[in-house]
């Protein structure tokens, strides 16, 4: 069986800046796996790279043996990959249950239909209140999206990205900006919402990450340095000199 | 989800009451010509109907997509355009076309270039895609004085409407009858529109106004969304287009320029882009504004500028949202206590109205006046304009207008946060 994602000597440059240089990996069905790196590591652009926001100088993306490099997003996610972002990426002035149904119209097979009627697709309404409630946020389905706390905007995000039902889970910074609390009430809602699904994360919060992650892929200067078992990072000479220092103990 | 639950009741309420709103707007709209039945009304009325649907079809755009178009007449000019030349080919060639269908040869017509048009324009929203739209709007209203065997040229094409076969024996000679026709298109038309937006396609075309970058992430094309947007507002307005034709048998070039563009978006603005009503307000004011005033006055224009003008700076959301904002505080019962900060304000404000309206009617006097003419009727009295009493009158009311509204300002922002204290802690909830 092929990998969920593969990264084929991936190269990406930004003018005369390297970003990326030469990234490989494979991140396989069902795996939760972490990237992590110091900052301007390059992380949150291979993210762009994975969900097609950027196009990569030179190498290929594979999505389960298919190579979709240079495809655009909405074709991406309608192969069953979804992203969240790490700025607060929502429909400000729809409701929660709004944005949630915005999640799922295409997954749900309305396409671009104009002759349903949005209110009356019981299944939607019914799919869109189950993602909700597997949120936590059933009871603030009609407040506007825009007046949400922060820590509320970012779970409702990842609800957005649930909610097609997509089986690769792309998530950046799920837990930047948070308090303790609310860490660790992302982190349980992003382990049971991930379950049987693939997980990317890009994250900076040393216990989420190995909290959560089946796999970790240190990404040091636009090259992938390490990747393995939480342990076996934890151990790594080279990701400690290059990046966990004494955080890790 | 209190309101969740109830808009999945809705869904289930009756076919009858679920549209309840559209069945009072059906009998309004067909009882108006009892009260209204004199031929410059019934006029009035048309051109009323024909920019209601124009104005929603541009909204579908602007309010529903966020797509500032120019250009939006192209597709009402060419929709009237197709009309017309179907209306005379059935009249040269003799077969069989209802009247009441011919709306539907400017709605393909419209549908068709908006395909075209859209094609290359839709790939983003705003300054480019607002640019482009001014540039087609530009070619096209060229193109109706350069291809004139299409076009009429400057004259325009015409027709005589009651040459087609009668519809279940009416011939739409009479005023009331073709009233009734564009009306019935009017509430389909509008029906229809409030449908769509109410469908996926619908609700994807706001959350691609709103955020094009999360909707690509959601499965769906940006430019795709916005292109099937855009043929539907160029099939409406198609329809608007042709219902023209029918009302005046005649299209000219007017009809696909930029003013005409230029028009629509002031009514959708002025209405208030946000509400789906706002358009239907907007064209009705401006119908009445257009009509009206201009028995009064030759400079009606610059006062609807100054009417738009003012919108865009102080009431962005339109008379439509003027009118909302006050639905919570009537709900609440309070509406009762801003009757007075409204009056206090609304003197010195009508004073200024007043002051503003006749310095500008006295300068415009002077400027057109024929000579030796010096007297000028306005606000129910005659006017020296040689004299400089009423020049001094109008500017100290509107200056003094202005001052006094200024000072009450505050009093009526009290009343205001006091009558909305609690209604936006409630919303919070």
């Amino acid at each position: 069986m092929s990998a969920a994602i593969e990264l084929v000597d991936l190269h990406k440059s930004f003018g005369s800046t390297q970003i990326i240089r030469g990234v490989n990996l494979a991140i396989e069905r069902g795996e939760r796996h972490a990237i992590i790196g110091p900052n301007g590591a390059g992380k949150s652009t291979l993210y762009n790279l994975i969900t097609s926001k950027h196009v990569p100088t030179s190498g290929r993306i594979r999505l389960r043996g298919e190579d979709v490099t240079g495809r655009p997003p909405y074709k991406i996610n309608r192969m069953g990959l979804a992203r969240s972002f790490q700025v607060t990426n929502i429909f400000p002035r729809m409701t929660v249950f709004e944005n949630v149904r915005c999640g799922l119209l295409w997954a749900m097979g309305y396409r671009y239909s104009f002759w349903h009627d949005v209110d009356r697709l019981d299944d939607v309404i019914e799919r869109s209140m189950k993602v909700l409630e597997d949120i936590g946020m059933a009871a603030r389905a009609d407040v506007p999206a825009g007046v949400l706390s922060y820590a509320e905007q970012r779970e409702l995000e990842i609800g957005i990205t649930i909610a097609g039902g997509a089986d690769i889970i792309l998530l950046d910074e799920p837990t930047a900006g948070m308090n303790r609390s609310e860490t660790a009430q992302t982190v349980e809602l992003v382990r049971r919402i991930t379950e049987n699904k693939t997980l990317v994360m890009v994250e900076h919060d040393m216990s989420v990450v190995f909290g959560l992650a089946d796999r970790i892929s240190v990404l040091v200067y636009g090259e992938v340095i390490a990747s393995g078992r939480p342990d076996e990072i934890r151990g790594n000479p080279a990701v400690r000199e290059a990046y966990l220092g004494e955080e890790v103990d | 989800m209190a309101a969740v639950a109830n808009t999945a009741a809705a869904g289930r309420k009756s076919f009858l009451r679920r549209n309840a709103v559209w069945w009072i707007a059906l009998v309004l709209v067909m009882l108006l010509p009892q009260v209204a039945h004199s031929g410059t009304s019934i006029a009035v009325l048309n051109q009323m109907c024909i920019m209601v649907i124009f104005a929603l079809s541009y909204n579908m755009l602007l309010g529903q997509g966020g797509m500032l178009s120019f250009g939006h007449a192209v597709y009402f000019g060419l929709g009237g355009y197709f009309a017309m030349h179907l209306i005379q080919l059935a009249n040269a060639a003799h077969f069989f076309m209802p009247l009441p269908l011919t709306p539907l040869a400017g709605g393909l017509a419209g549908l068709m270039f908006g395909l075209i048009f859209g094609s290359f324009s839709t790939n983003r929203a705003g300054t480019v895609f607002a640019m482009i739209s001014l540039g087609i709007g530009e070619m096209i209203a060229s193109s109706s004085l350069i291809f004139t065997k299409f076009s009429g040229g400057e004259e325009g094409l015409t027709a005589d409407r009651t040459d087609l076969t009668p519809f279940f024996g009416v011939n739409f000679g009479r005023d009331y009858q073709v009233y009734y026709l564009i009306a019935a298109w009017m509430i389909l038309s509008a029906w229809l529109m409030y449908r769509f937006s109410r469908t996926p396609l619908g609700r994807m075309a706001n959350a691609v106004r709103d955020n094009p970058e999360r909707a690509e992430f959601v499965g769906y094309s940006q430019k795709r969304v916005r292109l099937l947007s855009f043929m539907a507002a160029g099939f409406f307005a198609g329809i608007a287009g042709g219902l023209f034709a029918l009302n005046y048998e005649i299209v000219t070039d007017e009809t696909v320029n930029l003013t005409t563009s230029g028009v629509v978006l002031l009514e959708a603005y002025i209405g208030g882009v946000g509400f789906f009503a706002g358009p239907i307000v907007g064209a009705v004011v401006y119908t009445l504004l257009q009509t009206l005033l201009s028995n009064y006055t030759e400079i009606w224009a610059f006062y609807v500028g100054l009417i738009f003008v003012a919108t865009v700076m102080y009431a962005p959301a339109g008379l439509t949202g003027l009118i909302m904002m006050h639905q919570p505080i009537w709900r609440a019962g309070r509406l009762r206590s801003l009757a007075l900060p409204y009056l206090q304000i609304g003197v010195p404000a009508l004073c200024c109205a007043i002051g503003v309206i006749g310095l500008l009617e006295l300068l415009h006097f002077i400027s057109v006046r024929a000579v030796g003419k010096s007297t000028k009727h306005l606000f129910w009295t005659t006017i020296d304009v040689g004299h400089p009493t009423a020049w001094v009158v109008f500017a100290l009311l509107a200056v003094g207008g202005f001052l006094a509204a200024r000072r009450l300002a505050p009093r009526l922002a009290a009343a205001w946060g006091a009558a909305t204290v609690d209604i936006h802690a409630r919303g919070e909830r």
